[in-house]
């Protein structure tokens, strides 16, 4: 989570003048008027994406960090499709969102009480993300040594893919935490860190956007929306920009 | 019932008809000169925003300083309340105010001496009918020793020609009234003019671009390549009338002056100006080749330019008529300095805003995502695509401005 607020538009700011433009429309004073340059501009005004920059670990302790990259190693391998999620930098996405708005949930509702619920009414638990990875993990690990007598991420990948697929199933219990709350989180987050633009840590160098020949962040398809039956291999863009931009030679 | 009322106000015109008859030449006169202020765009400097019309206190930034635009009211202390026309005249046509010191170039006296006599006469009646505001200015801040005035005798030998503006024989009435716009009161080469290392007009470069605080006034010549050339009278009109043709749209200073000035000049001196520039030579230099579309600048710049200005400016450049500026064969892209576009690429711009067209389109800012070279190689490829040809932009020029910008 950047602390420096963006110049743009506030949050605030946005509802207060919905509400004032609520209002004056309510009063049916504000028909018919021409508005007239007034529309809010300062020079290098931008809302920029919240990034953080890569090298360190936000949120993650080193050793959590290597337990995260062993189990996304395993969730999504390397093989001739693409790189390991590893690789691509999921737990990188992963540490980062754990320390922006989505490590505690903040846009959610989380006070108790808490209780079970039935499946259908989905996740009830009072966990936020970043305890469910903080204790999830150390359960995780606690659990490998006392049946393997090593760490997580010490194990072979063979082992580690049946350990996780044994949580996934409900078979291997951890001790103090739920194993299938953790097990979802991972594989979620896994999934969102490598398909999402590189600028958040994941998906290095768009590797899953030229895997699926997805174009990426573009804005602008009117130049190719008539050439048909035409394989057009746009190259993906991301926010930041694409390789394209950088002069050759 | 009815007729009373009719009868009255039969009686209340007839009343206020004899009355004001006595004044009907002094309200055809002061009217001509409010035109006069609006057609020489005063209050830009002399009405500060939001504050009371003419009453002084714009900062001008000056590349020597800080001058303050004079309070122009009747006020007796703080403005022109005490002059008399000869005075007025005389500040008009030879830069020396009542008290005899010497204005500064800021205060355009060097187009200004162009004015006719009855003109000024004119403009002094309009401003004696303005309310009085009592403001005291301090014109001159600018450092040692620019703040002597006495230093303006030299520079007044060597910059400045004082004369009524004297219409060509060989030309027709339109031409000479679109002259005397120009080089007069609309005074377009305080900006547009290159200027030597004292600020004054360098000679035989009238109107041929020159970049003001970070912005380029660019040509406006009759120049085909990088001046209105190319322009039709009616696309000219528009742009100066509405703020937008499909070429451009007035931004940054000239959105100012289309706001508070040529939006409201009257369609006859629109075109009579239109005639008088498009009829100026431009540089006679030739314009450049194009760059070649392998150049890796110009592949780089390409692949930019179609993730973040086709969306608006449309693939080949054409932009939308009314709304983004066509980027083809637009004299403003092709103009040797790059210091405009530059800086509507770093910082965004908003466009004015006229009766016609009263929203004020804006253009996002791009500092946070392209980088200098990024910008340099955008522009190169923008400069020298689609007929477009213009000196590649470099990514110094970029990261100059940026820092000056945004320190």
């Amino acid at each position: 989570m950047l602390t420096s607020s963006p110049p743009g538009v506030s949050r605030r700011r946005f509802l207060t003048s919905t509400a004032m433009a609520a209002l004056l429309a309510a009063s049916g004073k504000a028909f018919g008027d021409v508005i007239r340059g007034t529309q809010p501009f300062s020079p290098f005004d931008y809302a920029p994406p919240e990034t953080l920059p890569g090298g360190r670990w936000y949120f993650f302790t080193p050793d959590e960090a290597r337990t995260v990259e062993a189990m996304v190693e395993r969730l999504i391998p390397a093989d001739d499709l693409s790189m390991s999620g590893k690789d691509a930098g999921c737990a990188e996405f992963i540490d980062r969102q754990l320390a922006g708005s989505y490590g505690s949930y903040e846009r959610l509702y989380m006070q108790g009480p808490f209780q079970k619920g039935t499946p259908e009414q989905g996740d009830q638990s009072e966990f936020v993300p970043r305890d469910r990875y903080r204790r999830g993990l150390a359960a995780l690990d606690a659990w490998c040594h006392a049946s393997h007598s090593k760490a997580f991420a010490e194990l072979p990948g063979e082992t580690r893919d049946e350990i996780l697929a044994g949580i996934e199933a409900g078979k291997i219990e951890l001790p103090g935490f739920d194993g299938k709350l953790l097990f979802e989180i991972v594989l979620g987050n896994t999934m969102e860190g490598f398909f999402a633009d590189p600028i958040y840590g994941g998906n290095k160098d768009m590797v899953s956007w030229k895997m699926l020949g997805f174009p990426g962040a573009r804005y602008d398809y009117r130049d190719y929306v008539e050439r048909h039956n035409e394989k057009l291999d746009l190259p993906p863009l991301s926010i930041a920009g694409r390789p394209e931009w950088k002069t050759k030679g | 019932m009815r007729k009373l009322a009719l009868l009255t106000l039969a009686l209340v015109g007839g009343l206020t008809g004899t009355a004001f008859a006595g004044d009907q030449s002094d309200f055809v006169t002061v009217e001509r000169g409010r035109y006069l202020a609006v057609l020489g765009d005063c209050a830009a400097c002399h009405t500060a925003p939001g504050g009371k019309p003419f009453a002084g206190g714009v900062p001008i930034e000056t590349p020597f300083g800080r001058l303050v635009g004079a309070n122009i009211t009747p006020d007796r202390e703080t403005g022109i309340g005490g002059w008399s026309l000869d005075e007025f005249q005389r500040a008009m046509s030879e830069g020396v105010a009542k008290g005899g010191y010497h204005l500064y170039g800021a205060m355009p006296y060097t187009a200004y001496t162009k004015v006719t006599a009855a003109d000024n006469a004119a403009l002094f009646a309009y401003l004696k009918t303005l309310d009085p505001v009592h403001n005291e200015v301090e014109t001159n801040q600018l450092p040692f020793p620019f703040n002597i005035r006495l230093s303006l005798f030299g520079w007044n030998l060597l910059n400045f020609t004082k004369g009524e503006y004297v219409p060509d024989p060989r030309q027709n009435a339109e031409w000479n009234r679109g002259a005397y716009i120009v080089e007069g009161l609309a005074h377009c080469g305080t900006c547009h003019t290159p200027k030597n290392v004292m600020g004054g007009d360098k000679a035989g470069e009238a109107l041929r671009g020159n970049v003001v605080d970070g912005w380029l006034a660019p040509d406006i010549t009759g120049h085909a390549h990088q001046g209105i050339g190319k322009w039709t009278t009616d696309e000219f009109v528009a742009y100066m009338k509405d703020g937008a043709n499909r070429y451009d749209i007035a931004s940054g200073p000239m959105a100012e002056v289309v706001e508070k000035s040529s939006s409201q000049w009257t369609d006859a001196d629109l075109k009579a100006v239109a005639t008088y520039l498009k009829s100026l030579d431009g540089s006679p230099a030739a314009p450049p080749a194009p760059l070649a579309a392998a150049d890796p600048r110009m592949v780089a710049g390409r692949a930019i330019y179609e993730d973040r200005c086709s969306g608006c400016h449309v693939g080949q450049g054409e932009g939308i008529t009314g709304l983004f500026p066509k980027l083809a064969a637009a004299p403003l892209v092709n103009n040797a300095d790059a210091t405009s576009l530059i800086r509507v690429v770093l910082a965004g711009s908003r466009a004015g805003a006229t009766d016609a067209r009263p929203t004020g389109p804006s253009m996002p800012a791009f500092a946070w995502n392209l980088k200098d070279e990024d910008v340099a190689n955008l522009l190169t490829y923008v400069r020298n695509s689609w007929g477009n040809a213009a000196p590649p932009v470099k990514a110094e020029a970029v990261h100059e401005l940026r820092g000056e910008m945004q320190p």
